[in-house]
């Protein structure tokens, strides 16, 4: 296993969702906290602060768009990949916030690039 | 085109305390019969504007009950509408940071709406502009922004924030509230002052609007932080702004303090007022109760119903007290012997006998008993009163006299 030392939080309401995103990226070498909706997101980031936050769109409670907007608002600077079977929502000017916009596909590898390309530029700005 | 309009009333207005006590900038009477946005809103409509969304957070009931009532003229079958809309904190727990922050914060109306253009203005500025003209002006120039300036001396440019054009019109410096300014091309002696008046195009706004909304240092305003930082990468141009005000010169008024409000309320009573109310071509429209018409009253030797160079708003009864360059708001009663001079007095005021007052502002609903002086006595009124550096005394809403 590849050792790294970021921390990845990800949300989705699709219990089979987390795990394997979860098994997939402890395998990429990243530390991983999980949460079902937007607003357990914004309590989990009160508390600690992750490299980054995986999004999906449509979720309960608070869904990803509204969590979103509030993740760039706040004075905590947290880089956030929206993540969501739909491409509809590009259409939504608040998407535009995000780092990148990743439709869902069976295998991860947009999703991983994406994550790459953030911590490199990360690492290059450090 | 598909053109979007926010009328930005959420402004504290503090400078104007304690005008702005219970009321919002915009909801601040002024002239009598008026509220300040509703001079903005007269544009819009004189301007062809009629699908409008007015953003309020303090203090907004007064403001949005004007609104309500006095601006309940659009026809929701051919898609016009006044839409007034509190704070809602729909993507931030708090207040709006700033004028830009208050657009970020409704980014769901641009969703709704998708415009090709949107129209920033303030509420709570004093002016005649036909709109039509600014945006074909930025149609014209392909630009990304267009923000409004008027022409201003040099020697005032410490108040503004003074915008560089090259002779195309085009933004390429900014300084805020400088000494020693970029003058206009071609005219030495004046230089250009942003009225605070955006069109963006909608994608320009939207960008600009995320990269503002993730840096915490900024304050989250057009003028401060978005216009300064733009130019060199967009095609930003200036307006120079043409009056609709068919006078001499350019008005356009902020009102920020009391000492400019009370200006630009006596500058309505001037013989030729620098700014004209009574231009048929450009109607201004409020909303007020139907009242009585003004009248005055008693004829007697040393008891004449008298109104110099003043205004008189309806329902106001002068009863053999004399008014001299003074704006009376509806339903103000004067009772005799009594003396106002140079004041602005708000509605439903009752003046008893034998008061004299002299460069006063009095709020609503006051009831000053008779015998009273305000304005007269430099100590008392500082005691009692907000009384500004020149001289203006201000009382408040709720004031009762022992």
């Amino acid at each position: 296993m590849k050792k790294n030392d970021f921390t990845i939080l990800i949300a989705d309401d699709d219990e089979d969702i987390r795990l394997l995103y979860q098994i997939e990226l402890i395998e990429e070498g990243y530390n991983v906290f999980l949460a079902k909706n937007g607003k357990e997101v914004l309590e989990i980031i009160q508390k600690s602060l992750p490299d980054l936050v995986i999004l999906d769109i449509n979720m309960p409670v608070m869904n990803g768009l509204e969590a979103l907007g509030r993740i760039v608002s706040s004075d905590k600077k947290i880089p956030v990949i929206l993540n969501t079977a739909y491409s509809s929502y590009k259409g939504s000017f608040l998407s535009w916030a995000a780092e990148k916009y990743v439709i869902k596909s069976s295998d991860l590898k947009e999703l991983k690039d994406a994550i790459k390309k953030i911590f490199d530029k990360k690492r290059e700005k450090e | 085109m598909k053109l979007l309009t926010f009328i930005l009333a959420g402004g504290k207005g503090e400078r104007l305390y304690p005008l702005t006590r219970d009321r919002a900038k915009p909801a601040v009477p002024f002239g009598g019969i008026y509220r300040i946005i509703d001079f903005t809103l007269s544009n819009c409509i004189n301007s062809g504007i009629r699908r409008i969304y007015v953003l309020t957070q303090y203090k907004s009931m007064s403001l949005t009950r004007h609104i309500n009532l006095g601006w309940n003229i659009f026809n929701t079958i051919l898609n016009e509408y006044i839409n007034v809309i509190p704070a809602q904190q729909r993507i931030d727990e708090s207040w709006y940071k700033g004028t830009a922050d208050a657009i970020y914060q409704n980014f769901y109306i641009l969703e709704k709406e998708n415009p090709d253009l949107v129209l920033i203005l303030a509420g709570d500025h004093v002016y005649k502009m036909d709109y039509r003209g600014f945006i074909n002006f930025h149609i014209q120039n392909r630009a990304d922004l267009t923000v409004a300036a008027i022409e201003k001396e040099k020697e005032a440019s410490s108040r503004f924030g003074v915008i560089e054009v090259d002779k195309d019109f085009r933004m390429v410096g900014f300084q805020e509230k400088v000494k020693k300014p970029k003058t206009i091309p071609l005219k030495p002696d004046k230089i250009l002052a942003s009225m605070g008046i955006y069109i963006f195009n909608t994608e320009t706004l939207v960008k600009q609007l995320i990269k503002n909304i993730k840096d915490s240092s900024s304050d989250h305003d057009f003028g401060k932080n978005i216009i300064p930082s733009i130019f060199k990468k967009n095609r930003v141009f200036v307006y120079n702004f043409l009056d609709k005000n068919r006078k001499l010169g350019k008005y356009w008024e902020d009102v920020g303090t009391i000492d400019a409000y009370y200006q630009a309320n006596m500058d309505l009573i001037a013989v030729n007022p620098i700014f004209d109310l009574y231009d048929p071509g450009w109607p201004i429209n409020t909303y007020h109760t139907p009242s009585p018409p003004a009248r005055t009253v008693f004829n007697e030797p040393r008891r004449i119903g008298t109104v110099l160079n003043s205004l008189l708003s309806n329902g106001c009864i002068v009863s053999g007290a004399k008014i001299i360059r003074s704006i009376m708001s509806p339903n103000v009663r004067i009772h005799s012997y009594t003396q106002v001079e140079d004041s602005i007095i708000m509605d439903r005021v009752d003046i008893g006998r034998n008061v004299v007052i002299k460069k006063a502002i009095i709020d609503k609903e006051i009831r000053i008993p008779p015998g009273i002086t305000i304005g007269l006595d430099h100590d008392k009124d500082r005691k009692l009163f907000t009384k500004t550096e020149s001289g203006i005394v201000v009382v408040p809403r709720g004031f009762k006299f022992e």
